[in-house]
């Protein structure tokens, strides 16, 4: 009911617009976007309806990398679904092995030590901040003629990206798809040196995150971002928007200090919100959080208590990971918001793997917020909001 | 790996206009060599980009790696480009677009498969809705094995087709380095393009529905498929049985 | 507010307004009858500040006779998640459970993000949901056989000429 009268009193854009009863000032075209798109941030498909040059209605198509993630994971022992999901979220990894391995956790009712928490923590942040930096390049690329050639934000960004993949590489062995989290702890110990080469990439990325700003700050990409894609406080809750483009929207919610899992009671940390709720406020959101992710990870690199990566009674096998039966759903925050696995133990008598296991991915919810904001848009507004959004289709589609 | 079709065509139509001035022709060989020294070495990419392993692409693409070094070069568009690279699972609703796509792109032209996903559909392999590997779709000159495969994985996959063009060019044929065992484990329903049991109904379909993006199944496709499959086999089952009758005889003979 | 707090308003809540057995508190929420599926997010949007749109989880659970049990005939089981923003932040969850065929009302008048996870769920595990202003498939194409969640769904169906 609320939905409708925001819808009817023009506050929201109309994603079910019949477009039979639709009078169009100019010509009404069909303009179709994707799913082989450059900016479109993988494979996604929105087909738009455009009076003269403004949008009237957008009507996306996710699904063009369905993975049939889910299917999979019911045939799947517990343990054999953490190198799955990493693949869902291909820019933030290890917070999927978390999230699925959180879950399960919960489920058997196991603690994790206080080191794997703080390592876990540590390895979360520094994703963000490798996340972040990959937006902000792809951001750089999708707004490019205002930045003058466009991949110069890009080429920064991944410099600094690839730093990060280094010190993943140097403590799992692997650049992404990590598998190091696993049922009560963590795999992979802090290699030797591994922490003095953290407090240098973070010095490196802290110093560089200001000359980004000082590139972006420039008249062209403000007139592109600012009062663009503007999403209000009751649409984002009302769609479930999570993460900086909640918090752009002027919401004070951060799973991680409302809900703390991890180590995150134990830290202090600021969480960074922004009242716009347009495409500039959530470039700011990102880049405070990445400032803040970088000093958090310092707190953390130098606080890393010492102990056993695994609990007493360690998981060797995945036979010994086993749920009669039972439901759980638990949530963490990824670079993008809320990430829930709910998991549904038990069911046809078998007790090592899951019997529905659902993924509630925050990228979906943000894409689902386009047939809403994009009416009244011009086109080319489209690449700047959808990009602002940050979606990773692995996501969206699993 | 890679896999030589022989139905691939390298024509350019400059060729065709050098063939035409009088005198020129004993000039077209070093042409012929100077053109694929040209195109070997400005490989222009056409990204199909579409999960885990475009991110790979990217960091290829970006600083430390970067594949413009080799005179590769990023084209959002496949009319601009000469080598397809298919970095990502492709799904069942992605790969008319994927056909659709390759064929829009101008010969010469190439395709590398990136990552396990690419070329064998990886662990999704079995899942109603994922491809098992591009080479059921589209033919592919080199396959980057890893999930992902590291930046410096697709530059050694690029230099290695750079080679295969070289190849090509000089008259060689590329053998294709491989392990059979391996590939009869993992073969697709859906034999690859350039198999010799590929059904020619098969590529119509693909062909026709990527063109048309018309989605809906040909009716009558399923029976012929299991028709010709059970017939391949039978056939193959014959072969044997020969061969083995063969080699009995053979014993036999041997042994009187 | 923590969020033992909420927890313990919430099933008092429920049972209060709406006579739902929670105490104590199953594993995905108590079962809620269908009827009061709407009436119960909307009180909770409302009264409790239960406004953020989190989940919406569909089951196939196929016949089943538990043992020494009567048969439980075929049904979907649909499992709804909303959360509080702000400190303390807290998770209501509840389920409502259908039979093969019936629909379950849409959360998409109240929730706008209700939407596309309800589209996803009858995409892939086959519940219909009564009212949905837009029930398409979402991640399958248009003309695709079956469901493919649901327990009789085989995982490696092909899908001529592309697999
Ligand atoms: S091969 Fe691995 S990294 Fe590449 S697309 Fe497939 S799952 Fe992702």
């Amino acid at each position: 009911m609320a939905v409708k009268a925001n819808i009817d009193s023009g506050r929201w854009g109309d994603p079910y617009l019949d477009l039979s009863t639709y009078t169009a000032d100019a010509d009404l075209m069909e303009l179709n976007m994707g799913p082989q798109h450059p900016s479109t941030h993988g494979v996604f498909r929105v087909v738009l309806w455009l009076d003269g040059e403004t949008i009237v209605k957008a009507v996306p198509h996710p699904g063009y990398l369905h993975r049939g993630v889910e299917k999979l994971c019911e045939k799947l022992t517990y343990v054999q679904i953490t190198p799955i999901v990493d693949k869902n979220d291909y820019v933030a990894p290890m917070l999927n092995e978390q999230a699925v391995n959180m879950a399960v956790e919960q489920l058997m009712g196991i603690e994790v030590p206080r080191r794997a928490r703080w390592l876990r923590t540590l390895l979360a942040e520094l994703q963000r901040v490798a996340s972040h930096l990959l937006w902000l390049g792809t951001f750089g690329i999708d707004l490019g003629g205002a930045l003058g050639g466009g991949t110069s934000l890009f080429m920064y960004c991944f410099r600094e990206r690839e730093l990060i993949m280094d010190l993943f590489e140097g403590l799992t062995g692997s650049r992404f798809h990590y598998n190091t989290h696993t049922v009560g702890g963590n795999r992979h110990d802090v290699p030797a040196g591994w922490a003095e080469q953290v407090k240098q990439v973070l010095t490196f990325i802290e110093r560089h995150i200001d000359e980004y700003v000082a590139v972006l700050d420039h008249p062209i990409f403000e007139q592109r971002t600012m009062n663009v894609g503007v999403i209000d406080a009751e649409l984002a809750l009302g769609l479930g928007l999570t993460g900086p483009v909640l918090r752009a929207s002027g919401v004070d919610h951060d799973l991680r200090r409302d809900a703390p899992y991890h180590a995150y009671d134990e830290i202090d940390f600021k969480v960074p919100i922004a009242h716009g709720g347009d495409c500039y406020a959530r470039y700011e959101v990102r880049v405070a959080e990445m400032r803040e992710s970088i000093r958090m990870a310092r707190d953390l690199i130098d606080g890393l208590p010492e102990g056993p990566l695994v609990g007493a009674r360690p998981i060797k096998t995945p036979v010994q990971v086993k749920i009669k039966s039972g439901q759980a759903y638990v949530a963490l925050e990824t670079p993008r918001g809320e990430l829930g696995t709910y998991v549904i133990a038990g069911g046809d008598n078998r007790n090592a793997s899951p019997y529905r296991f659902k993924i509630r991915p925050p990228s979906l919810h943000s894409v689902s917020a386009l047939p809403w904001v994009l009416p009244g848009h011009q086109v080319s507004d489209v690449v700047a909001i959808l990009g602002s959004l940050d979606p990773i289709m692995g996501e969206v589609d699993r | 790996m890679a896999v030589d079709d022989p139905g691939r065509s390298y024509s350019h139509p400059l060729f065709d206009t050098l063939e035409r001035f009088p005198g020129l022709d004993l000039a077209t060989t070093t042409a012929d060599k100077l053109l694929n020294w040209g195109a070997r070495n400005s490989l222009w990419i056409f990204p199909m980009a579409t999960s885990c392993c475009g991110i790979e692409f990217m960091a290829s693409a970006a600083s430390r790696v970067d594949f413009d070094r080799m005179g590769s070069f990023t084209r959002a568009t496949p009319r601009q480009a000469d080598v397809m690279v298919v970095a990502g699972t492709i799904t069942v609703k992605m790969a008319p677009r994927v056909k659709r796509l390759w064929d829009q792109m101008p010969e010469p032209k190439w395709c590398v498969a990136m990552g396990s996903c690419a070329i064998s559909g990886d662990f999704y392999r079995d899942i109603y809705s994922v491809i098992p590997g591009i080479d059921t779709v589209i033919p592919v000159d080199v396959y980057v094995p890893g999930c992902p495969p590291n930046p410096e994985a697709l530059m050694a996959g690029l230099l290695v087709l750079q080679e295969k063009i070289a190849l090509k060019t000089a008259g060689l044929k590329t053998v294709p380095a491989g392990r059979p065992e391996t590939a009869k484990m993992i073969s697709p329903r859906i034999k690859r393009v350039g198999h010799p049991d590929r059904m020619p109904e098969i590529d119509a379909a693909q062909c026709a529905q990527a063109m048309s993006l018309d989605l809906t199944e040909p009716p009558d496709l399923l029976a012929a498929f299991t028709a010709a499959q059970a017939a391949a086999k039978a056939a193959r089952e014959a072969a044997e049985a020969a061969a083995a009758d063969a080699a009995a005889a053979d014993e036999k003979g041997g042994e009187a | 507010m923590t969020a033992d707090e909420r927890q313990a308003r919430l099933a008092a809540f429920m049972t209060e307004r709406f006579g739902v057995e929670a105490d104590p508190w199953p594993d995905g929420g108590p079962i809620v009858p269908v009827e009061q599926h709407v009436a119960l997010a909307a009180a909770l949007q409302a009264e409790l500040g239960y406004t953020l749109y989190v989940y919406c989880v569909a089951s196939h659970w196929p016949d089943e006779t538990p043992k020494g049990g009567d048969l439980i005939p075929e049904h979907y089981e649909v499992a709804t998640g909303l959360r509080s923003v702000g400190a303390g932040s807290h998770v209501a969850m509840w389920r409502v459970s259908v039979p093969v065929g019936a629909g379950v009302p849409t959360l998409a008048d109240l929730f706008a993000g209700a939407d596309w996870q309800e589209r996803e769920q009858y995409d892939l595990v086959g519940v219909v949901f009564d009212d949905h202003p837009d029930l398409r498939r979402l991640m399958l194409p248009e003309e695709w056989v079956g469901h493919p969640l649901r327990k009789d769904y085989a995982i490696e169906t092909g899908h001529l000429p592309w697999r």
